[in-house]
């Protein structure tokens, strides 16, 4: 059966698989975890594939959709935004950003929402059942739902958008509980399933788990060296967030993190031979961090001890009863989740975050990439300065785009970091 | 008068009904001066004396897991005789009482100095996270936690409440010099125990919130704003004034309806 949208992502799948191939001839044991949630990305691959060609229900997602839910109601998924960040689609990001500019998409627009919409437009995504998306944290974001329903083949797709309030008080937590459940209304609906509070109850009570080893982990980064690049926070914010959402093989991934980084702590060894800048970049990873983050090893000694995607401040959820989940849920989803956490409402969680990391990890510079779509953030740059000053840790403002290294060149960007480091006294 | 004053006179009360519970409550007067706060302590307090990061199996004990119930905050005041300068008062269990265990952690500090004021609220509170400064004694990096961990080899040395609180007092006044009185208050005698100390939590969160807020916006900036960009460059600005007289004013209308309505 032909279904639209899924060409790509059968591509996707067969170089997954390739990949898992090729990473499997590696014994190291950190690389056994990179090819444990290869192989999780590609079982959810298969998931929507086999889905969308039985007729059976899926989703597709925007971001931080309290997706325990929908792990819990059975529901394949996949995330727009998550797309781009996947090892197959590297090859194509920079062809697919000028596509997007073709097709009219401003470039004053998040790159990422820019390749989510154009993603739905080229018809590289699979249509589903149904699409859930969260009304906050950026201006693309609130609007992302309402240019892919006007795709062709998008607009008879049901769409439901929880809404986000500003605040973190009582009240804000009861009413974006009540979106959620109003989600998942719209959810057994639309796809026939019917939410089993015992099973929302494994799937929370699993994920709970998760989230303490991801914690440990944490602590573990505090080591001097740092027992790990930044590249290992980011794999763990995609088992817990994305592909073993409260699964069991998402929790003994994290046993085994923890075990193996317990180990390298114990022998001192860290991820660089010799450490000498310890960073912390304050915004989710970039899509060419590979690049930068070789050279600022080999040239600098520096290693990014945190960033927003590897920070784990996931709230704990009390599975006692139906209303502390749901509770529990609006809370993680709206207090905890990278970006929608350090921007969505007043910047006392920023100001704290900036603290607590800095002092915790040892951070000898912050880096506020000050990517273009983050106006949001950006908003808070004159905040983010002060704060640091008070600490008295350098903060250096770059300006770039996460996705597309042409925006500042990567040339530009050594040269900004090179000249900041050396200002600062920190080389 | 701080606004931190009345729960002051809340915690007693706190205190005196879990002593009405028949819970076990121990004080401890410590000395008050840095020097002697620290002479004699089992285990080193300074910056990066922590020995780094207490790995699962060197635990002695944990205390404050979400599970077992964690609750920490922060008080001042300008008024000194109201803070009982080197007092600790546990309730529960000790350390040395508890190996292996997961006990749940209420921990209060007071602080006072008639030179205390807005402008030390930031730094006391961030000096609550101690991060490396006591030695087999490590906080989580866990935010709106204190969930922490005693290492074996500092419970082994004698690492108590006792040893926790003065090296509390020595880190803050050495930091806080115009601090003339500190106390702290350790609960760990049951997450049921903790529940009264939330909920004054709750509210000095609020007072907490709003200092921060006024310091902030002392500095040009207004934390609760959507663009939280610098008040004094931005279009906005007459509107946000507008605003804020509308609800000064409307709370000011509906005080005087409820004055009227209760005479």
């Amino acid at each position: 059966m032909t279904v639209k949208g899924l060409e790509r992502f059968k591509q996707d799948r067969d170089a997954l698989q390739f990949a898992v191939q090729g990473f499997e001839q590696s014994q190291s044991p950190e690389r056994q975890l990179t090819v444990a949630l290869v192989k999780a990305i590609l079982d959810n691959y298969n998931r929507i594939i086999a889905s969308a060609e039985e007729g059976k229900p899926f989703i597709a997602n925007s971001y931080a959709n309290a997706p325990e839910l929908l792990a819990a109601l059975n529901l394949p998924w996949y995330t727009l935004s998550q797309i781009p960040y996947l090892p197959t689609s590297e090859p194509y990001i920079l062809d697919e950003i000028d596509e997007a500019e073709r097709a009219g998409l401003g470039t004053d627009m998040c790159t990422l929402i820019r390749l989510g919409i154009n993603n739905v437009e080229a018809g590289r995504v699979p249509l589903p059942t149904a699409f859930i998306g969260l009304l906050s944290l950026c201006d693309g974001t609130n609007m992302l739902h309402q240019a892919i329903a006007h795709n062709k083949d998008w607009h008879n797709i049901p769409v439901f958008c929880t809404d986000a309030p500003y605040l973190e008080s009582e009240r804000s937590i009861d009413f974006h509980a009540d979106e959620l459940r109003r989600m998942v209304s719209f959810l057994e609906e639309h796809t026939g399933r019917t939410l089993d509070v015992d099973r929302l109850r494994e799937v929370i009570e699993e994920s709970n788990k998760q989230y303490e080893l991801w914690a440990e982990y944490n602590e573990l980064r505090r080591a001097v060296p740092c027992p790990h690049s930044a590249a290992k926070g980011s794999q763990a914010w995609s088992v817990a967030q994305n592909y073993m959402v409260g699964d069991r093989r998402g929790t003994e991934w994290f046993r085994q993190l923890v075990d193996i980084t317990e180990q390298r702590v114990s022998e001192g060894k860290g991820s660089i031979p010799n450490e000498k800048i310890r960073l912390f970049w304050f915004d989710i990873r970039a899509i060419w961090f590979p690049e930068v983050t070789e050279w600022l090893k080999a040239e600098w000694g520096v290693c990014i001890v945190m960033d927003m995607t590897g920070y784990a401040p996931y709230t704990l959820i009390d599975p006692s009863s139906e209303e502390s989940m749901f509770k529990g849920l609006a809370k993680r989803n709206l207090c905890d989740v990278p970006m929608v956490r350090q921007v969505r409402g007043t910047a006392d969680t920023l100001i704290n975050d900036l603290m607590m990391v800095v002092k915790d990890y040892k951070i000898d510079c912050v880096v506020w990439p000050a990517h273009m779509g983050h106006k949001d953030g950006a908003a808070s740059v004159g905040i983010m300065r002060e704060v640091c000053r008070d600490l008295g840790v350098p903060f250096l403002q770059i300006g770039l785009d996460l996705f597309d290294k042409r925006y500042t060149s990567m040339d530009e960007i050594k040269d900004r970091i090179s000249k900041f480091f050396t200002a600062m006294g920190l080389g | 008068m701080t606004l931190f004053d009345a729960y002051i006179k809340k915690l007693a009360d706190y205190q005196q009904e879990l002593r009405a519970k028949g819970r076990q409550v121990r004080e401890i007067y410590c000395p008050t001066e840095v020097s002697e706060l620290t002479e004699g302590l089992p285990v080193r307090v300074g910056s990066q004396d922590s020995g780094g990061i207490i790995l699962r199996g060197d635990t002695f004990l944990e205390l404050g897991n979400p599970e077992a119930g964690s609750c920490a905050f922060l008080m001042w005041t300008d008024k000194p005789p109201l803070i009982q300068d080197g007092k600790i008062t546990l309730i529960g269990p000790d350390i040395p009482e508890s190996p292996g265990a997961s006990l749940p952690f209420g921990q209060v500090l007071m602080v006072g100095g008639a030179g205390l004021g807005e402008g030390e609220h930031a730094l006391l509170e961030g000096n609550q996270f101690i991060a490396d400064q006591i030695e087999g004694y490590m906080i989580k990096s866990v935010s709106q936690l204190m969930w922490s961990r005693v290492s074996r080899d500092a419970a082994g040395k004698g690492f108590n409440f006792e040893t926790l609180g003065r090296a509390l007092m020595a880190i803050f006044k050495s930091a806080v010099p115009k601090i003339e009185a500190m106390e702290v208050i350790f609960v760990t005698s049951s997450k049921e125990d903790l529940q009264p100390l939330e909920n004054i939590d709750e509210q000095v969160r609020e007072i907490s919130h709003n200092i921060t807020r006024e310091i902030w916006q002392a500095k040009g900036y207004d934390i609760e704003c959507t663009l939280s960009w610098d008040c004094r460059s931005c279009e906005y600005k007459p509107v946000c004034d507008e605003i804020r007289e509308v609800v000064r004013v409307r709370k000011k209308k509906s005080k005087k309806t409820k004055t009227a309505a209760d005479s």
